[in-house]
């Protein structure tokens, strides 16, 4: 299958005290839409701020789109931003992320502003300021404020988060039929710890840990890649050695075993499963962690 | 379609499943075009990549061609390739009652026995 990329991303690193973003060579897909996950503090946040040109003070390149642009003007027109910050300042009314939106976006579309703010139900009285908005009203406003525009991708910092279970179900309804208007012209990027809401929205996962990838792939690759192994006491100690991750109790073990290292398990009384992509995200995040597990 | 998320078959299997049926039941019809990749994702709320694999697997099966910018469309099925689908149906429902018949403790004449009874009663 080829796939073309929609950022490019060269040689980017970024250093705070105690932390470093590294980031060699990343491509996200052209056309689908990538998850990236990992712990607090992995550093998803500063690698979106990279890319939305929230912040410029890096080390690095990182190019968009065909003719590998960099972040100027007719870029930024093309890019859509949701996050969790203070994004509309707080006093403004919807009235006013309308018309501001409208200023400063060559292609904001009013109509699909307001029809997007009733499809959301978000309350968008009169007075109504920013502020006074719950989170996940907040998240809401920029959704429709971004998904208004006529842009080729859409960065989202844990959009999930401070949505209600009913609203991430519409959340991944958005992010589809963005994808299917696009017809592999459109792409997303949204960071998440909620891997199980998104999974069916999931095309591309990042795994993120101490400011590096440590895995990526494709969902449908990466489900045969790792494979869950469930097996019985009497071989947890045998099995221990070639599993990726494994989890025991005293009625058996469980884990992840890397599709290539099946056959090392040959002779063990096994059932095999596809893992979740919750599944996957824990192990590789377990292999890297500095956080402490009962053994 | 009907999608079954706990079935132990994979989304993308099933998928190209029920495709295939429609197409060896001749439902899908020669030059027809699938639906779009990510038409049908929105449609059965699953992502792209898993509508992706599905036609993948049919386009290694023969039934469909991808055409570049448009889609996949369902090739002319022959006769020959028809009988080759069923026959694997069959052999793949026989594997599954041998397996069975080892589990069982079956010997290999008492499973022939046993087809060749059912095989009577059907008649």
């Amino acid at each position: 299958m080829e796939t073309k990329s929609v950022v490019k991303i060269s040689d980017v690193s970024k250093k705070f005290r105690g932390f470093e973003l590294s980031v060699p060579k990343l491509e996200i897909p052209k056309g689908y839409a990538t998850a990236l996950v990992g712990e607090n503090g992995a550093g998803k946040t500063t690698l979106l701020n990279l890319m939305a040109g929230i912040r410029l003070d890096y080390k690095g390149e990182i190019r968009y789109f065909d003719r590998e642009s960099k972040l100027d003007e007719t870029v930024q027109e093309r890019l859509g931003y949701v996050g969790p910050g203070c994004y509309f300042l707080p006093h403004w009314t919807a009235k006013q992320v309308e018309e501001l939106s409208g200023m400063l976006f060559d292609h904001f579309h009013r109509e699909r502003f307001r029809e997007l703010c009733e499809e959301m139900n978000i309350p968008t009285g009169l007075s109504k300021e920013v502020k006074n908005l719950s989170d996940g009203n907040k998240v809401k406003l920029m959704l429709a404020a971004v998904l208004a525009r006529d842009t080729e991708l859409l960065l989202m910092d844990e959009p999930a988060s401070p949505l209600d279970p009913l609203m991430r179900d519409k959340l991944c309804e958005l992010i589809r039929d963005y994808l299917e208007q696009g017809n592999g012209e459109k792409s997303v990027l949204f960071s998440t710890h909620n891997v199980a809401d998104m999974e069916n929205v999931t095309d591309y996962l990042l795994i993120m840990e101490h400011g590096e990838i440590v895995e990526q792939g494709f969902v449908e690759d990466l489900k045969e890649k790792y494979i869950m192994v469930k097996g019985e006491s009497a071989d947890a100690e045998r099995a221990k050695d070639v599993l990726f991750s494994m989890s025991r109790s005293s009625f058996g073990f469980e884990g992840l075993c890397l599709a290539e290292h099946l056959d090392r398990l040959a002779g063990m009384d096994i059932a095999l499963e596809t893992p979740t992509l919750s599944q996957i995200c824990v192990a590789v995040l377990k292999a890297n962690t500095k956080l402490t597990f009962a053994k | 379609m009907k999608l079954l998320q706990n079935s132990g078959v994979p989304i993308y299997q099933q998928i190209a499943d029920q495709l295939r049926a429609q197409i060896l039941e001749g439902k899908l019809k020669e030059g027809e075009y699938l639906p779009s990749i990510r038409g049908l994702a929105k449609d059965l709320k699953i992502s792209v990549i898993t509508t992706m694999k599905a036609y993948e697997q049919l386009e290694a099966e023969g039934l469909v061609t991808a055409a570049p910018g448009k889609g996949f469309y369902v090739n002319a099925q022959d006769t020959e390739m028809l009988k080759e689908q069923h026959l694997r149906k069959v052999e793949e429902a026989l594997l599954e009652a041998i397996h069975a018949a080892e589990v069982a403790g079956m010997s290999a004449e008492q499973l022939q026995e046993t087809l060749a009874v059912l095989l009577g009663m059907d008649k």
